[in-house]
């Protein structure tokens, strides 16, 4: 019990990672029909950035959390505005291709800036054990858990009462629609790129503080992308906790059947998972009309 | 159609014959300069490695410069970046050879890569010394102009398991290796000596290259009360490995091996990183041979470069030095016969941060000795132990 | 007076070669390409067989997404298993290259069989997935499968020798890369203007309408995903010949990406755009490598460390300027110059 009780944790507190990087997907796909493949990227310069204050301006735990944040709304504006907004208008598949250019941007420019040797994110927080009975998690992984749960009922609550919420799903449902009622496609667009980069952002932040800060760390977006079709493309809320299914499944099998399998495990489940439900499991249902 | 075409790969193959052996005489070479190519990966997570072994050539490389060159001749150092795609450097390889003119070649990027490479390189003929990743494949069966400077994986693997076992007499054992030809190598030389020494294995891992929780695996591990663990991962790896048996609340003897032994590694690990055994052939940069080394380079390398140095930048040296020595032995006209010949009559070639150097007729592998050392977390740097 | 371009039957509107420039052009193309591995270096001739090699698979992934719209992120897993079978068959069992080259098709297309399946209920970004697992779950395969496959340690293979012909020498085997690309262009060509190929069109169009023509949709994706298997398998094997070892190593994620990229930059939906894509995305990291080499003089102390990264940064940037000016990609320019030449000085 005890054995299972730590694997669980444990795949709670990666699944929590994997799911707010999921959510990022999730929110520029709900409202721009785009997949964004510099997801993971996006959210490494983040957490390269987290880690940059702690090192330079403070360690403070609220300085380099408001500093990140910052940081990665302004990036998720520029991305948008200076990458995302001219292709406005062209073929979906321009537009996604463009976004595996930008990957290869961001992705050299950690070397670039930065340098290849793993370095950890000390903000004086995170890495204390917790120990209950045998037992131990990381103070830093009780907080991601934490965190998303909270950001899952945030999310919720803006998109279920806020206006701009609203305004957000009018767009992903109809944007032409939308646009007749007033509604600003390109605000909403950056609004989007913002939200996804900080949400994404939060998780690689957490990752840095429970692991470390590797240029190999854009593969957490190759990871969260399967959570976000687990969840439903276009369901925020349900990638984030596809994250945490395939945090839980990981481990889950890494732990019963074999290191082997932990990678492939998450995999295997989505294959069963979509054949019973095409358009994940809290995805809408696309009726097609003829 | 058929016969042109044989007749065509024929006229070919005797074209290339004749070419080669014209270049063989003086490809790369001229009054005032002498070029050396390498290719390595220089973007991307591999660039640690990468970039660190071309820093050690270009130390050895600018040593000669600035005592005159070879001969008087000036060494260019042509450096060519392959990403660690096995396909981009094979075409490095060729670039470097072909258009760039290399009279001999340092490297070759990582183990995969330079197996890869083995086929064009002797096609070519070019002298080559390779530093990076020595894996038997390279001097098994011998190949006529490639040289080999290190110490097998498995060779290595073995020297530390051996030492671990004797120290730690009847402890159970655990291993976890990476699912590529690195971790394999790794496996081998563990098996050969729990067969030998019939060591009592109760746990054996094995992670997909690019895992990076740890916690299902280190929690086997913990289940299986291993006792001595020996950590195959690389770099990021085994700080995560380490901190998870740190969380899991136990403190195996664990060893680590040579491609991980890298300082900053023992900063992120804190203080669960105390203690690691690791087994290298090249001195530590805490002893006095590695003050010495980092000394030297101070003077010839820029602030940004001084930051890239770890352990391989000391392999590349070695290797750059026993070639540019052999070179430099061939006298006023250098060929690559005589290259050749001078790199097979390699003896005790001092570098300062490993045994000395040593090939022979038919040897193209230096297997340089082998020595234990152990982490301190208070300094973050790796100590002998004897 | 008749103007522009006239069609009037059927088989002139499905001929492959329909003019006479066309057909000289070709000559000319086909002469140059046999004439160029006598005259390249072996520096230069390494990206004339990257880019054959290249071709066969990036037509093998256009007949799935470009002319069925079946989006596949995995199809690294077929030119994997191709490369595999072909080292089992040839450098393990030593069978013929021949059969080799079969097997690095067959084995694919029977995989692709299992991989398709999901396909008949997904669309988009869901299959996509789907076949990125399977891309994943394939090399895990590879790699637990040690009896078959030597596991990670991987398989050396031996450039080929077929009927006394020795592929060994780097002219010899580019040609035998051209004969495989060749055949790959022409049978995609084929299929495409084939009923077949007209169905796969249909069901990238809109699938419930092709379905209400008569169209098996089953049949016909599965069909779709068995041909783009078999083709990238050959490919496959080519690119295991060419590294001269086969292991999963190198083959990474990577290479599903690029072939992507290949057809969206050359133009999706168009053999045409398949071959120029490949082209362009091949010769990219060279053409930045030398517009950087042009100021390395300067920049040589700065070389070992991050500014290497800059050369990756402007093959990102070439791209995403590349889309941002010609979203139709490189078919797209290519009528637009056509147009221009025609109508010079009009507009229309």
């Amino acid at each position: 019990m005890q054995y299972f009780t730590q694997l669980l944790i444990s795949g709670l507190a990666i699944g929590a990672i994997y799911g707010l990087i999921a959510m990022g997907f999730a929110v520029i796909y709900k409202s721009t029909g785009l997949v964004n493949f510099a997801q993971g990227e996006m959210t490494m310069i983040t957490a390269y950035i987290a880690w940059t204050i702690s090192t330079t301006v403070s360690g403070n735990v609220f300085i380099v959390a408001i500093g990140a944040i910052i940081a990665a709304v302004v990036l998720g504006l520029v991305i948008e505005r200076v990458v995302m907004r001219p292709m406005l208008g062209e073929p979906v598949f321009a537009t996604v291709m463009v976004t595996i250019g930008l990957a290869v941007i961001l992705r050299s420019s950690i070397n670039f800036i930065w340098d290849a040797y793993p370095h950890g994110l000390d903000v004086g927080f995170g890495r204390t054990i917790v120990r209950i009975g045998t037992i131990g998690v990381r103070t830093g992984q009780i907080a991601v858990i934490v965190t998303l749960l909270v950001l899952l009922a945030a999310i919720w609550a803006f998109f279920r009462y806020s206006k701009v919420g609203v305004a957000m799903r009018a767009v992903a449902a109809d944007d032409r629609t939308a646009l007749l009622m007033g509604i600003s496609a390109t605000r909403v667009h950056a609004l989007a790129w913002a939200a996804s980069s900080v949400i994404a952002g939060i998780g690689g932040v957490f990752f840095a503080l429970s692991y470390d800060l590797s240029p190999a760390m854009f593969q957490l977006g190759l990871k969260a992308f399967p959570a976000t079709i687990l969840g439903g493309l276009d369901a925020v809320l349900g990638s984030g906790l596809g994250g945490l299914l395939i945090g839980i499944t990981e481990n889950l099998a890494g732990g019963y059947i074999g290191s082997g399998m932990k990678e492939v495990a998450g995999f295997v489940m989505i294959i069963v998972v979509l054949m019973i439900r095409p358009f994940g499991i809290f995805g809408e249902r696309d009726i097609e009309r003829v | 159609m058929m016969k042109y075409l044989a007749t065509a790969s024929l006229l070919l193959a005797s074209a290339h014959l004749a070419t080669g052996a014209a270049l063989a005489a003086d490809q790369g070479i001229t009054d005032t300069e002498i070029v050396i190519g390498d290719v390595e990966p220089l973007t991307g997570p591999p660039a640690l490695l990468g970039v660190a072994a071309s820093i050690g050539h270009k130390i050895a490389i600018a040593e000669a410069n600035n005592a005159g060159g070879i001969n008087g001749r000036k060494i260019k150092y042509v450096l060519e970046d392959d990403g660690y795609v096995t396909a981009r450097t094979i075409q490095g390889v060729k670039k470097v050879i072909d258009v760039d003119k290399a009279f001999a070649m340092l490297g070759i990027s990582g183990s995969g890569q330079s197996i890869a490479v083995m086929p064009v390189l002797e096609k070519a003929g070019i002298p080559t010394v390779i530093d990076v990743a020595p894996v038997k494949f390279l001097w098994e069966p011998p190949r006529k102009n490639v040289f080999v400077v290190g110490q097998s994986y498995e060779e290595g693997i073995i020297h530390l398991v051996n030492y671990l076992a004797d120290k730690n007499p009847g402890k159970k054992w655990g291993l976890i290796t990476q699912d590529d030809d690195y971790g394999i190598t790794v496996r081998d030389g563990f098996d050969t000596v729990v067969k030998a020494k019939k060591l009592n294995v109760v746990y054996s891992g094995n992670y997909k290259k690019g895992q990076q929780d740890f916690s299902s695996d280190m929690l086997q591990l913990k289940e299986s009360g291993a006792e001595v663990f020996l950590a195959g991962g690389i770099i990021g790896e085994n700080i995560a490995m380490m901190k998870e048996l740190e969380k899991l609340n136990i403190k195996p003897v664990v060893g680590i091996f040579w491609p991980g032994r890298v300082e900053p590694v023992l900063k992120l690990m804190g203080p669960a990183g105390d203690g690691l055994y690791a087994v290298d052939y090249v001195e530590p940069f805490a002893g006095p041979a590695g003050k010495a080394f980092l000394e030297k380079a101070k003077g010839l390398l820029s602030e940004a470069e001084m930051k890239g140095i770890n352990r391989y930048s000391m392999t590349g040296y070695a290797a750059a030095k026993v070639l540019i020595s052999a070179i430099e032995r061939c006298g006023k006209q250098p060929t690559w016969v005589c290259t050749i010949a001078e790199l097979e009559k390699t003896k005790n070639v001092e570098t300062g941060i490993m045994a000395p150097i040593n090939f022979g007729t038919g040897v193209r592998f230096s297997n340089q000795k082998l020595q234990i050392m152990q982490s301190d977390f208070s300094t973050l740097s790796f100590k002998p132990v004897n | 007076m008749r103007t522009g371009d006239f069609k009037q039957t059927y088989g002139e509107l499905v001929t492959l070669i329909d003019s006479p420039p066309i057909w000289l052009w070709s000559v000319v193309l086909v002469a140059a390409l046999i004439v160029a591995p006598h005259v390249l270096n072996s520096y230069a001739l390494s990206f004339l067989m990257i880019i054959l090699i290249t071709v066969v698979g990036a037509l093998g992934l256009n007949i799935l997404t470009g002319y069925t719209g079946l989006i596949s992120l995995g199809h690294v897993g077929f030119l994997v298993t191709g490369a595999y079978a072909y080292a089992i068959l040839v450098s393990k069992y030593q069978m013929h290259p021949l059969i080799g080259f079969l097997g690095a098709g067959v084995v694919p297309a029977l995989a692709s069989l299992v991989v398709g399946a999901p396909s008949l209920r997904l669309k988009g970004l869901y299959l996509a997935i789907t076949t990125l697992a399977f891309s994943f779950i394939i090399n895990t395969l590879i790699l637990e499968a040690r009896w078959l496959t030597n596991g990670a340690r991987g398989i050396s293979v031996q450039r080929p020798e077929i009927f006394g012909i020795s592929f060994d020498g780097d002219a010899a085997f580019t040609y035998l890369c051209l004969g495989f690309a060749v055949l790959a262009l022409f049978a995609t060509l084929n299929i495409r203007r084939s009923r077949v190929g007209r169905a796969f069109v249909a069901i990238r169009d809109n699938d419930t309408a092709a379905r209400v023509m008569g169209i098996n949709l089953h049949a016909y994706k599965l069909f779709a995903f068995v041909t783009s298997a078999f083709i990238t398998g050959l490919s496959g094997a080519l690119y295991g010949i060419y590294l001269s070892f086969v292991s999963v190593e190198g083959f990474p994620f990577l290479l599903s990406i690029e072939a992507l990229a290949i057809l969206i930059v050359g133009g999706l939906g168009s053999a045409l755009g398949a071959v120029l894509g490949t082209i362009l995305i091949v010769l990219l990291p060279e053409a930045t490598r030398m517009v950087f080499s042009l100021f390395s003089a300067q920049m040589d102390a700065m070389f070992t460390t991050g500014a290497q990264e800059l050369k990756s940064m402007l093959y990102g940037l070439v791209i995403i300027l590349f889309l941002r000016f010609q979203p139709r990609g490189l078919v797209g320019a290519w009528h637009d110059i056509r147009r221009m030449w025609v109508n010079w000085p009009l507009r229309y």
